[in-house]
Formats: C-alpha cells, sequence, structure tokens
C-alpha cells in the first residue's frame, strides 16, 4: 500500500513531494543522487520565450532563518530546454512541472505551447513583472494574471496551476483566477525583502531587493494555503519553508495536496527524499495515508 | 609562448554530501586553520576544487578551497567576515558537519614555470596548487599580498612549509615590501619569465594579475569566490560574465582563463 500515493489534477504522483521552480534547475544537477522518478515531480527553472542574462551578483544573501535571492530569471530560453533539458527530464522517468513565465500573457502560452508535450502541469509563475502594464508583478493585477491564464489555458491541453504571490491580495486574485479557467494554484513565492551592507552603505544585493524563502516564510506560506482551500476547490500546491515531514503535513493539513521542497534544497541536497521517507515512516507508524491529512485542519471538531 | 599541458577539466569525479569531522582549529593570525576529517570522500581534491560546508546555526552553506589534502584530512583557511563564516570559526574541534565535495573544476597544470599571487586566504587553494607543482618538479615564484604583518603566520602555514620561498607585500610596509603582490608579477614578467600566471585573493588583485598575464601574452588562471547558495550549479547564484556567455563560478569554474573572463 503506498500511503503518499496522491492524484492531483488527473495526474497520479508516486508521492506529494515535487521540488520547487528555480531551486532544482532542470533537475541535472541533483539525478546521480537519487533517481528523479523517486520524487513527486520536478518542477523546473521559470522558462521564457527568451534567453534571460538575469540579475547582478550578489544574488543572494542568507537572513535570519532563511535567504533572499534575485536571480533576475535567469534561463536559457524555452527553445534551448525543449531541445534539451526537457526530454531529458522526461527519459529520467519523472513527472515535470514546467514552470513558464514571459513579459506578456502571449509569452506565457508561446512557452507553455512549446512545453506542453514534457509538462505533465504548467505552473504559471505570476510573481514577474507585467512590462507591458506598469511593471507591476501580474500577480498583483487580478485582471492582467486572468488574462495570462486565459492565454494559456487556449495554448495547452496540460492543467494550468497558476503560482501566487504572498505579496498580492489572495483572494481578489484567485477569484479572477477561478474566472479565468485556473486548474489549481500553488503557493506562496517568495515574499520581497532587502539585506542591507553596513560597510558599502547599500543594499547587499545586486538588484537591491529580493524573494525572502526558507522556515523564515513557512508560518505565512501555511496561512494563505489554509486561506485559499476555505475559499477554492480547486487543488492547491503548498509550498514556503518546508524541510521536514512534519512541515509537508502542516501544509497537508492547511490544504495542501501537494507539496513543495525548495530552499532546503540548498542546504541538503537529499531534502526532497528525506521528506519523502520521513512522511513514508510517519504515515505508516499512524496507520494512515496523505490524503487524510489534506484539509483535513477544515473539518469541525 | 608555452601553453599550459592540461584544459581546464572538463570530467571531474561526482560529488556527494559527506559527513565530517572538525578535528582541528586554531588560529592563524587573523584566520583560522580548520581541518576536517573527510573519511566517505574517496576522490582527492584536485587544486582549485571546493566543497560547500554546513555551519550550525546557518541555512546555507561556505563554500571554502582546501589549502591541503593528507591521507582523510582537508585543511581549510577561514577568514572571518560575515556572522556565517564568524560561527564557522568559532566551533570546537569535535563538531560533525557535512561537506559537500568535491565540487567545481581545478587549476590546469602549466607547461614550465608558475607564478603565484595571492592576498589573504587566497593563498589556500593556490598552496594546494603550489604542493602539486613542487611534486611535479615545477618551478613555482609567490608574491603575497598581506594588509599587515599578521598574514605572516598564514603564509608561514601554507607556502613555507612546503620550502616555498614567498616575496611579501604589505600596504603598511611592515611585512616585505610596501605595496601589492602584482608589482612583484609585473617585475617578473617584465624579465621575460615564461610563467603561467595563478592569481586567488580579492577581485582588484586577481583583475590586476589577469592584465598583467594578458599584456605579456603569457597564460593565466584566476578562481572566482561569487556568492552561491547549491554550489552545484541549480541555483544560478554565482554568475559570472565571460567571453563565451554567462556562466556560473560553482560549477563551470572556480578557476576560470585570465581571457575568458569579462573583467
Amino acid at each position: 500500500m503506498n500511503r503518499l500515493e496522491v492524484e492531483f489534477l488527473g495526474v497520479r504522483f508516486p508521492n506529494p513531494v515535487v521540488t520547487a521552480s528555480g531551486t532544482f534547475n532542470f533537475g541535472r544537477e541533483y539525478a546521480h543522487l537519487y533517481p528523479l522518478s523517486r520524487l513527486g515531480a520536478v518542477t523546473t527553472k521559470g522558462t521564457s520565450p527568451r534567453p534571460i542574462a538575469g540579475a547582478p551578483t550578489p544574488r543572494i544573501t542568507e537572513t535570519p532563518m532563511g535567504m533572499l535571492n534575485a536571480i533576475g530569471l535567469e534561463n536559457k530560453g524555452v527553445d534551448a530546454y525543449v531541445a534539451d533539458e526537457l526530454p531529458w527530464l522526461k527519459a529520467q522517468g519523472a513527472r515535470v512541472i514546467v514552470n513558464v513565465f514571459g513579459d506578456a500573457a502571449a509569452d506565457f502560452a508561446h512557452v507553455a505551447r512549446k512545453v506542453s508535450p514534457f509538462a505533465d502541469l504548467i505552473e504559471v509563475n505570476l510573481s514577474c513583472p507585467n512590462v507591458h502594464g506598469g511593471r507591476l508583478p501580474f500577480a498583483h493585477d487580478p485582471a492582467a494574471a486572468a488574462e495570462v491564464v486565459r492565454r494559456v489555458k487556449d495554448a495547452t491541453d496540460r492543467p494550468v496551476i497558476a503560482k501566487l504571490s504572498p505579496g498580492a491580495p489572495l483572494l481578489p486574485v484567485a477569484e479572477a483566477l477561478e474566472a479565468a479557467g485556473v486548474d489549481g494554484f500553488s503557493l506562496i513565492n517568495t515574499l520581497l525583502g532587502m539585506r542591507m551592507d553596513l560597510e558599502r552603505k547599500r543594499p547587499v544585493l545586486g538588484n537591491r531587493q529580493g524573494g525572502l524563502s526558507g522556515p523564515a516564510v513557512r508560518p505565512v506560506a501555511v496561512r494563505l494555503v489554509y486561506e485559499l482551500y476555505r475559499h477554492t476547490d480547486r487543488p492547491i500546491l503548498g509550498m514556503g519553508g518546508i524541510a521536514s515531514a512534519e512541515d509537508a503535513l502542516e501544509f497537508a493539513l492547511a490544504g495542501a495536496r501537494l507539496v513543495a521542497v525548495g530552499t532546503a534544497t540548498f542546504a541538503d541536497p537529499y531534502a526532497p527524499v528525506k521528506v519523502i521517507e520521513g512522511l513514508e515512516r510517519l504515515l505508516e507508524a499512524r496507520g494512515e495515508r496523505w490524503s487524510d491529512w489534506v484539509g483535513a485542519a477544515h473539518t469541525p471538531d | 609562448m608555452t601553453q599550459p599541458s592540461l584544459e581546464l577539466a572538463p570530467e571531474r569525479p561526482r560529488w556527494d554530501d559527506h559527513a565530517v569531522t572538525l578535528v582541528a582549529s586554531e588560529p592563524l593570525g587573523p584566520h583560522r586553520r580548520l581541518v576536517l576529517a573527510m573519511p566517505s570522500l574517496g576522490a582527492r581534491f584536485r587544486p582549485g576544487q571546493f566543497l560547500n560546508l554546513s555551519v550550525p546555526g546557518h541555512l546555507l552553506r561556505r563554500p571554502l578551497a582546501p589549502s591541503r589534502h593528507e591521507g582523510a584530512e582537508v585543511e581549510l583557511i577561514v577568514t572571518p567576515f560575515g556572522p556565517g563564516t564568524r560561527d564557522l570559526v568559532a566551533l570546537p574541534a569535535g563538531t560533525r558537519l557535512q561537506a559537500l565535495a568535491p565540487l567545481g573544476n581545478s587549476f590546469p597544470l602549466p607547461a614550465g614555470a608558475a607564478a603565484l599571487v595571492s592576498a589573504g586566504a587566497g593563498a589556500a587553494p593556490l598552496a594546494r596548487l603550489a604542493e602539486e607543482l613542487l611534486r611535479t618538479g615545477r618551478h613555482v615564484h609567490v608574491f603575497h599580498g598581506a594588509p599587515s604583518a599578521e598574514d605572516r603566520t598564514l603564509v608561514r602555514a601554507v607556502y613555507e612549509r612546503l620550502g616555498l620561498e614567498v616575496q611579501y607585500f604589505s600596504e603598511d610596509g611592515s611585512l616585505g615590501r610596501r605595496g601589492y603582490p602584482t608589482e612583484g608579477l609585473a617585475e617578473l614578467l617584465a624579465g621575460g619569465a615564461e610563467v603561467t600566471v595563478y592569481s586567488v585573493g580579492p577581485i582588484a588583485l586577481m583583475r590586476a594579475a589577469a592584465r598583467l598575464a594578458i599584456a605579456h601574452g603569457r597564460p593565466g588562471f584566476v578562481s572566482l569566490d561569487v556568492h552561491m547558495a547549491c554550489g552545484v550549479g541549480a541555483c544560478l547564484s554565482c554568475a559570472v560574465a565571460t567571453t563565451a556567455g554567462q556562466k556560473h563560478a560553482c560549477a563551470d569554474g572556480p578557476v576560470f582563463e585570465v581571457r575568458e573572463v569579462v573583467w
């Protein structure tokens, strides 16, 4: 009996633990440590229509129980990944969630169309700037975010989940995305933050501000997953500072059907597998299944 | 002009996460010498390769290039400058840590003689290289820059134990000549020495050494220290602009030919 098996938008996952976009690249760096098919899925590095060089260095800095990053969406562009990394990743037997973004709704759709043959799910990164709409992130503009989802849904037959930003109003954005036909949600993306260099009297990061991740953000993420679960019937991929089976179960209780391990992989490349193994042990000892925990915090006493 | 006998080696042993024990920690002037026991490593660190070391209480690991590797024992030189390195140098012997290793590429060995140009703890990876150069019978020039005479203990520990003669340069003149170690390199190159240049230290030092190597038509290599998280090529933090496009210090480096780097 596989206590961890879970169905998400018609896709069967042997376990609910996936990698978070941007923390695992396309998996190649870690493939010699464990079979990538051991993971629930690999979520790939955010992919845009054309290559992006990214932000000036330093791009990362450690913070209390977390880190700030401003990679600046560096990626080789969709054509390079479709030619090389995505076919390789599928050949590993991994389930694949492809994270897509662009400057405009049509760009998201362009990338989604090209990656569809390799994607079990498409994750739309709405936290990038809307270049033609005042540079505010799509995630902060319900109408712009909805337009992205509509275009992506038209471009692919794969289930589409939208990655939500913790800096944006949760429910107005979620409702607009549901109306646009989104199939599910992932949250949270990083929280914007900043650190100062006392010697240089300047921000530490080359990009000045960056995204906060790691255990520091976990309670924020659990709350947002809990809040969203109360208002949607669509499945949720939860993430934010997960480093252990217990962390993952907190997200399950709040309503996450899948969970992602992100920053923890930088501290320990085996972290995703350790979370899976921890869940197997814990649920076996309790005689329970993962699905028993999903949303269980919402049941009346 | 003689070229290095080896290209930057593309194939390298696969890294893993190794349980290690801090077996010694002792002051070296403003730096600290740490010795790790890494019984499970198997492969030997090649000169310039690094490990990504856990620090209790810190989320991210710290990348460090060994100065020596004897049997299962790996020597590191750490200069405390931030919360992570300050906590690392305060750890007592016996502390159990985790290290991703071995990471990165390595310094190619030269066809003939070598000139090493270092400052501060940049001496560590170059000392590991010097050991290899001496073992293979190559002549080694060493120019080391120290902020003050305090670096004497470091240099004695890493270079002079190999029997190397070190030309010191210090900003205040308290150790060796007043000035920068690139001045010694400039004189050597001006004299027509057919050396391969290796430099590790602050970016300004490596840039100056690179310019001298290029100006004299000599091969040169630097090891770039760019803030990184994963250490293995996944997070894309440690971007380096090169003539062949953007690369990453952890997986494509840390060693780069001086002509490849966009300074």
